[in-house]
């Protein structure tokens, strides 16, 4: 029974298109305050406390499945929504991170020991520590773990896609989910509700790959009862920015079979690729007990074809550790 | 938890005591149900996590009783702030500490127990109106449809877990849920021996595959009861339990219910034939005896499901639109 992003309310595994309604009602709970966004949007400290705790989020859960990632930020989301920003010491953003990526891998049930989540930047907590930090994250979310995110509409909105060739829809899938990755990066769209900026992805992913389906796909979203409109529009327009320099990799992400791995780490780079001031230091991969998968291996020759973004993952992939 | 004041303790659940508390801000009459939570290396046991953020969700039906809030409150320190958990504060004793945490939920004055006890003894003895099992009977079936399609079982339902809403009249589902994470034990807090008499056969005989269908049996066992005023299988032990069953519906048979002579619990039983099952139930309709059937049926992949259930005609004369 463990937690499946794409379909959060079940434990079986069929999915049951009649509660997607309720999914659309109370998506709202899941999803940070408009005062978040705002403070986010107009003051600096508070929006680079975010990208060092996701950075911090993503460099202890990248053994895990991206999902789990994307389950961790949305908890340090809604967790800095409704406390504010904590104070500025290095270790409250670590600490932060490690009690989401914990609580993230519980839900999904991920086989791990605190100690394997520990040690981001030189900090290793005790367990009460974490314990602490978990129940006062479970007490700021009132315990709604079960996040309601984009990806638990991702099936819903593809139902309405008129073609239904599984290749053609699990392509459509695939990019769309990619763009959801990015997409929590950018505070821009984290005000648009989880079924916007999942329908938004999807008619995204559709215009790029079947543009001939566009206005048709389009049309079948906007008449679906429980979307607004003018707010799918706001959000798809703000969504070209976010999507559009993930264009090249959309080659990769059809022919490659691991590909939430590609997403995760394409999500990974585009944060760091914020730091463009020359904070990031690595340190020293000797000493390291830790084999990186084939993949990355394999990641790092595709990554000599693209751009320079790629090339910074790559060297992350090196490195056991980053320090900010 | 200052947040509440505890004005009485209203039972004493399977998991723990359960207080009837007023909001201190906002005046709102609660239900506090007190859980202890082991707490242990790897922090907030998993089990828990899940079990607490599934019934958040499905409280979200109106016919299952509203989690309001979950509090958690450690039993070392009653003051849980981030300023306090500077590491280089903080000792590394207590590992296992114990914590409590409080479900508040919803109150509801009264259940279907209480509510059917009133009509059978008491100053003004009476059946409970056809209309009114009927309405009831829908919000129950609606409650455990909801809970099953979003995968959950309920495996304890009876009457005392069902609260009412006298005034509008609405049933809600309570003690839901907390199966997995926190142990079922088999006495309850107060020693008192956990009921069996909603227990469906395929429980009795020790399956371990169940399903859906265990609740929809003792949603016809509580169909009954509110037709009867009195349990349908009142047994006070598992063998007991499933001779009252037996002696009703007769005695299962391979043919009737595949595998059942498999099931780990069975044993050679008299041979019952079934007896009419409308006899047991002499104020409902053909329409309602029909349903219950459906319900009893011993073969769990034969049992209606809580959707079907509210789609059968004895439900005909309801004006569902009001649910």
């Amino acid at each position: 029974m463990d937690f499946n992003l794409e379909n959060p309310l079940t434990n079986s595994h069929e999915l049951h298109f009649d509660t997607t309604p309720s999914l659309f009602h109370i998506e709202s709970d899941h999803m940070p305050s408009k005062n978040y966004l705002k403070t986010l949007k107009e003051i600096d400290f508070d929006v680079s406390f975010r990208r060092e705790a996701i950075s911090s989020v993503l460099r202890v859960s990248c053994n895990f499945d991206p999902s789990l990632s994307y389950l961790a930020v949305n908890y340090l989301d809604r967790f800095l929504s409704s406390q504010g920003i904590p104070q500025p010491k290095p270790w409250v953003f670590k600490l932060l991170a490690v009690a989401c990526v914990s609580l993230a891998a519980k839900m999904k049930e991920a086989e791990f020991y605190i100690t394997d989540i520990q040690g981001d930047g030189g900090f290793v907590f005790d367990s009460q520590t974490i314990q602490k930090m978990e129940v006062l994250l479970l007490g700021a979310l009132n315990w709604r773990m079960r996040s309601i995110t984009p990806f638990s509409f991702i099936s819903f909105f593809i139902s309405l896609f008129k073609p239904k060739d599984p290749p053609l829809r699990q392509a459509l899938k695939a990019r769309a989910c990619e763009i959801i990755f990015k997409a929590q990066n950018d505070i821009n769209l984290l005000e648009f509700r989880p079924s916007l900026t999942a329908a938004s992805a999807l008619l995204y992913a559709c215009h790029e790959l079947f543009p001939m389906q566009f206005l048709c796909f389009r049309k079948a979203i906007s008449i679906c009862s429980y979307v607004n409109k003018e707010n799918l529009l706001e959000c798809y327009n703000a969504m070209q920015e976010t999507a559009i320099d993930g264009y090249k990799s959309q080659f990769d992400m059809v022919s490659s079979s691991d590909t939430p791995v590609n997403v995760l780490d394409r999500h990974f780079s585009s944060s760091e690729s914020e730091n463009t001031n020359g904070t990031v230091v690595m340190i020293s991969s000797n000493g390291s007990n830790k084999t990186w998968p084939e993949k990355d291996i394999k990641r790092r020759k595709i990554s000599a074809l693209c751009n320079n973004q790629t090339v910074q993952l790559s060297a992350f992939s090196d490195a056991t550790t980053m320090l900010m | 938890m200052e947040k509440y004041e505890k004005l009485e303790k209203v039972g004493e659940g399977t998991y723990g005591k359960v207080y009837k508390a007023k909001d201190k801000v906002t005046g709102q009459i609660v239900a506090l149900k007190k859980t202890r939570l082991e707490m242990d290396e790897e922090g907030v046991p998993p089990t828990a996590l899940r079990e607490v953020s599934l019934l958040q969700m499905l409280s979200q039906s109106l016919y299952v009783v509203r989690l309001l809030s979950v509090e958690h409150v450690d039993a070392n320190s009653t003051n849980s702030n981030l300023d306090d958990s500077n590491p280089s504060k903080r000792n590394h004793n207590n590992n296992n500490n114990k914590s409590n945490l409080y479900l508040v939920f919803e109150y509801l004055d009264t259940d279907l127990k209480k509510f059917i006890d009133s009509h059978r003894k008491g100053a003004n003895p009476r059946p409970l109106s056809p209309s009114l099992i009927q309405s009831f009977l829908f919000q129950l079936c609606k409650g455990v449809a909801h809970c099953h399609s979003h995968g959950v079982l309920h495996r304890d339902l009876k009457p005392q877990n069902l609260l009412l809403d006298q005034e509008k009249g609405i049933l809600k589902i309570a003690d839901l849920g907390l199966g997995r994470a926190f142990t079922v034990p088999l006495k309850s807090y107060t020693h008192e021996i956990v009921t069996l008499w909603y227990r469906a056969p395929e429980v009795l005989l020790g399956s371990t595959h169940y399903s859906t269908g265990v609740d929809m049996w003792s949603v016809g066992c509580i169909f009954a009861e509110m037709s009867r005023r009195q349990a349908l299988f009142p047994g006070d032990s598992e063998f007991q339990q499933l001779l009252h069953i037996f002696r009703l519906l007769g005695t299962p048979t391979e043919e009737q219910w595949p595998g059942v002579t498999a099931l780990r619990d069975w044993h050679v039983y008299p041979k019952w034939e079934p007896q009419n099952l409308a006899r047991v139930v002499p104020s409902l309709d053909p329409q309602g005896v029909d349903l219950l059937s459906k319900m009893l049926k011993y073969d769990p992949a034969e049992r209606i499901s809580a959707k079907a259930a509210m789609d059968h005609p004895y439900f005909d004369s309801l004006d569902k639109s009001q649910f």
